[in-house]
C-alpha cells in the first residue's frame, strides 16, 4: 500500500498500464476461444494479433489453469503432428455466459469512458 | 526440427522453475511444466535447426521462472476451488504468505486466533461428558467461561444443549475465520499484483 502512495511519475503510469493489461487479459483469453478450441500458443497468437496485452507469454498458462478450476474452460491433451501433445482449451457453458456478460460490461464501460475522454482528446488536438 | 543445442538451456530453465515451485502440489507443477515445454517446442519449430540464439529468444519471451511461479501462486490464491474449509490448508497457505510481509503476518494472526477459539469450543464439547460440572457456558462478572477447575464461577446457561451448541459454535468459528481470511487474502493478492 505504501508503494502505491508516492511512486515516481513515470513508474506510476507504467504500473497503471500494466494493471490495465492484467485486468483485461482474462476477458481477452476467454474471447479468443469464442470461435473454436485452441491451445496455449494459438491463444497467444490471437492475443498478439489483436492486442498487446501479454507481457510474459508463460504467465498465460497459470491463468488458463485458474479459469479451468473456476469451471469456465475445459481442456484436453491432443496428439499433434509436431511430435508432442498440445493442451487444447474451450469454453464451458458457464464460460460462454461469462464472456458474454463481460463483453457487455466492457462495452458500456468503454463507451462511458470514451465519452468522458472526448474533451481531453479534442483539447490535445487543438493545441 | 532439431533442438539439440537448446536442450541444456531448456533443462536449466525448467529445473529453475521446478525449484521456484517446489512447495506446490507435484501434479499441478508437472502439468504446468508439460504445457510450457510444449510451448517452447512449438515456438522453436519455426526454425528448422534451432540455434542457441533462437532458444534464448523463446525463453526470454516466455518470462523468467520467477515471473511464472509468482503468477501461478497468485492464480491459486484467486481460485475458489484451491480453498477448502480445512484450517490446516488455510494455515499452510498463510504461512507461506507470512514470509512475504506484514500483511501476511497480520492475516496469519487473525487466522490463528479464530482457529484457536474454534478449537476451544470443540475441545469443550469433547470434555463435557467427562467433566459435566466443570465444562459449560458459565456467565459471571468476568464474562463467559467455558471450563474451570476445581469450581466454575457464575451461572451455567443452556447446560442441556451444551454439546450441540459448542460444536456449532466451533464450526461457525472455523467457517467464519476461513471466509474472512479468504476475502482478506484476495484483497491483498490484488494489491500485490498492482505493485
Amino acid at each position: 500500500m505504501a508503494l502505491l502512495k508516492n511512486p515516481a511519475k513515470a513508474e506510476a503510469s507504467e504500473k497503471w498500464e500494466a494493471q490495465l493489461r492484467k485486468g483485461c487479459l482474462e476477458l481477452a483469453i476467454l474471447a479468443s476461444l469464442w470461435e473454436k478450441r485452441l491451445y496455449g500458443l494459438e491463444i497467444l497468437r490471437v492475443l498478439e494479433a489483436n492486442s498487446n496485452l501479454v507481457l510474459a507469454e508463460g504467465t498465460v498458462y497459470p491463468i488458463l489453469g485458474r479459469l479451468k478450476e473456476e469451471g469456465l474452460l475445459h481442456s484436453e491433451w491432443v496428439e499433434s503432428d509436431a511430435g508432442h501433445p498440445r493442451k487444447y482449451y474451450w469454453l464451458t457453458d458457464a464460460g460462454l455466459q461469462k464472456v458474454v456478460s463481460m463483453a457487455h460490461f466492457w462495452n458500456s464501460f468503454a463507451a462511458n469512458l470514451n465519452h468522458l475522454l472526448k474533451p481531453v482528446l479534442n483539447g490535445k488536438e487543438k493545441s | 526440427m532439431n533442438t539439440t543445442v537448446c536442450n541444456p538451456m531448456i533443462e536449466d530453465y525448467f529445473s529453475q522453475l521446478e525449484a521456484k515451485m517446489s512447495d506446490l502440489p507435484q501434479a499441478d507443477r508437472q502439468e504446468l511444466a508439460r504445457e510450457l515445454r510444449a510451448h517452447v517446442l512449438d515456438r522453436l519449430d519455426q526454425a528448422t535447426v534451432a540455434t542457441e540464439a533462437d532458444c534464448r529468444v523463446v525463453l526470454k519471451a516466455l518470462g523468467t521462472p520467477e515471473e511464472i511461479a509468482r503468477q501461478y501462486r497468485l492464480e491459486r490464491i484467486m481460485s475458489r476451488s484451491a480453498w477448502r474449509i480445512s484450517p490446516l490448508s488455510v494455515l499452510r497457505t498463510l504461512l507461506r504468505w507470512t514470509i512475504t510481509g506484514v500483511q501476511g503476518y497480520a492475516v496469519f494472526t487473525v487466522a490463528l486466533i479464530g482457529y484457536v477459539l474454534s478449537a476451544s469450543f470443540y475441545l469443550a464439547a469433547l470434555l463435557k461428558p467427562f467433566f459435566p460440572h466443570n465444562v459449560g457456558f458459565f456467565i459471571s462478572s468476568r464474562g463467559l467461561n467455558l471450563a474451570a477447575w476445581p469450581q466454575p464461577h457464575g451461572v451455567a446457561v443452556l447446560d442441556a444443549y451444551f454439546i450441540p451448541l459448542s460444536v456449532l459454535l466451533g464450526y461457525l468459528f472455523t467457517l467464519g475465520t476461513t471466509v474472512l481470511i479468504r476475502s482478506l487474502m484476495r484483497r491483498f493478492a490484488t494489491l500485490k499484483q498492482r505493485v
